[in-house]
């Protein structure tokens, strides 16, 4: 298990989530924001490899390669289409690729696979950030976090779940639909209990989630949604697990 | 006149088309987007705006020049955001070998401060493939639209039952046959979860939903 330990953010600085898959890919950029941006790195496992800058808001990065590779388009659109699922916001970082040393850079050959790509996304309301390389990746992403810090969306709890308990809890959190990480994380902390929560009005959810008032009708018709018992019969033989 | 720009400025441009400001009529970008096989109706009264697309996308454009001449750049991205058009706003920034060390600055401006959503270009040939593909793109299915599916709530309801420790699937169907939602799981006392899962795994659930979570 990937949890690097740091406690929440001092104050001035800012907390940003990453997955562990960021780790091997994102070694020169987490550095970065640790030592040059003064973030608050905590590393967890979200469901694909993204960072979560804010309460509502996370950021995909890609390299401008795989961005105008037609295979990845079925695979990128499924990550797109699941974060904002679970997120208000979403940003991707589309960076320059990285020329290997003594070797000539190449011009990015846009190509009009690459352009219609773009144009897909920013119409669906994802917002592109430019990026020569790891180090403005860093830099966009601390910048990125402290604008959600200014407008009351940052991270504001302890990131570390501490004791089995708190932890089966967060699992919990996490298996109600469209909740994403860190509003697990604000409902764990801001719950005395489970069914504290499961039994709270919508605007508690709202607020314990720190989430929008859609999300919380959502997770409160979901509480109390009635298992129909023939559908439950059928997901027994099912391939639903 | 002057009451006629409002109105252009949401004016929507039938598919295939674009609506272009006067001011583009000879560059090499509509040369490059009559190759693309888009029709352009130019038009005056555009406003900041320079040009419209049929998606419902207002384009400004932000040139080489603009940016290397100083901060007067930043001007008219503020009068094209502030003309509070009912478009998506974008804003295309030509990064050149010249304007590229400003770069940096011109984002910050234009998506931190202002919120817009920047797409960088080479130049004018860029761009004219990028808004071609916009054009075009609006009578395409985009590949990244969110299918709205219409999902089955009980296999969730299922998955969530089984966190609870010590409940696997057979258990959780069980559960879920007596106490029909989540929330009437929670509330089931001991006494009543009892004949179910036994004395032992009765404390247990009850336990969990109940227990202190919160705090440090």
């Amino acid at each position: 298990n990937l949890i690097v330990s740091e406690t929440s953010a001092p104050s001035g600085s800012v907390c940003i989530l990453v997955d562990s898959r960021c780790i091997s890919s994102g070694v020169e950029l987490l550095t970065s924001l640790r030592q040059r941006h003064a973030a608050t790195v905590h590393v967890c496992s979200l469901d694909s490899s993204y960072f979560i800058v804010s309460n509502r808001m996370a950021v995909e990065r890609q390299s401008q390669s795989d961005l105008a590779a037609a295979q990845n388009r079925k695979r990128l659109a499924e990550r797109v289409n699941s974060l904002q699922g679970l997120f208000e916001r979403v940003c991707i970082i589309v960076e320059k690729d990285r020329t290997k040393t003594g070797e000539a850079s190449r011009p990015f050959q846009r190509t009009r696979y690459f352009d219609s790509t773009l144009a897909a996304l920013v119409r669906l309301g994802v917002r592109p950030l430019w990026s020569d390389g790891a180090e403005e990746s860093a830099g966009l992403l601390a910048d990125v976090a402290r604008l959600e810090h200014r407008k009351g969306h940052g991270i504001g709890i302890p990131v570390e779940v501490k004791g089995q308990h708190r932890q089966q809890a967060l699992q919990l959190y996490l298996s109600l639909p469209s909740v994403n990480y860190v509003q697990a994380l604000n409902m764990s902390h801001n719950f005395t209990s489970i069914a504290q929560l499961i039994n709270s009005p919508i605007e508690a959810i709202q607020k314990g989630g720190c989430m929008s008032r859609p999300k919380a009708e959502e997770i409160y018709r979901f509480l109390r949604y009635s298992c129909d018992s023939f559908l439950m019969n059928m997901s027994k033989s099912g391939k639903n697990s | 006149m002057e009451n006629k720009a409002p109105e252009l400025l949401n004016a929507v441009p039938p598919y295939g088309h674009m609506i272009c400001s006067d001011k583009w009529r000879n560059s090499s970008f509509i040369q490059g987007l009559k190759g693309g096989g888009v029709k352009i109706i130019f038009e005056t009264e555009l406003g900041v705006a320079d040009f419209l697309l049929p998606n419902k996308s207002s384009v400004l454009y932000v040139s080489e020049c603009d940016i290397i001449a100083g901060s007067s750049y930043k001007r008219k991205v503020v009068r094209y955001r502030n003309a509070g058009s009912s478009f998506q706003e974008l804003v295309l920034v030509e990064k050149t070998r010249l304007s590229e060390q400003y770069f940096p600055a011109v984002q910050k401006f234009v998506v931190f401060d202002l919120g817009l959503s920047l797409l960088p270009i080479s130049g004018q040939a860029d761009a004219s493939q990028l808004i071609a593909q916009m054009v075009h793109g609006e009578g395409r299915e985009n590949p990244f639209r969110r299918k709205s599916s219409s999902r089955l709530l009980d296999p969730l309801v299922l998955a969530l039952v089984q966190q609870i420790p010590g409940v696997g699937k057979v258990k959780a169907l069980v559960l879920l046959r007596h106490f029909s939602s989540i929330q009437q799981l929670c509330n089931a006392s001991p006494g009543e979860l009892e004949p179910i899962v036994g004395q032992a795994g009765a404390q247990q659930i009850h336990s969990f939903f109940h227990k202190h979570t919160a705090g440090t």
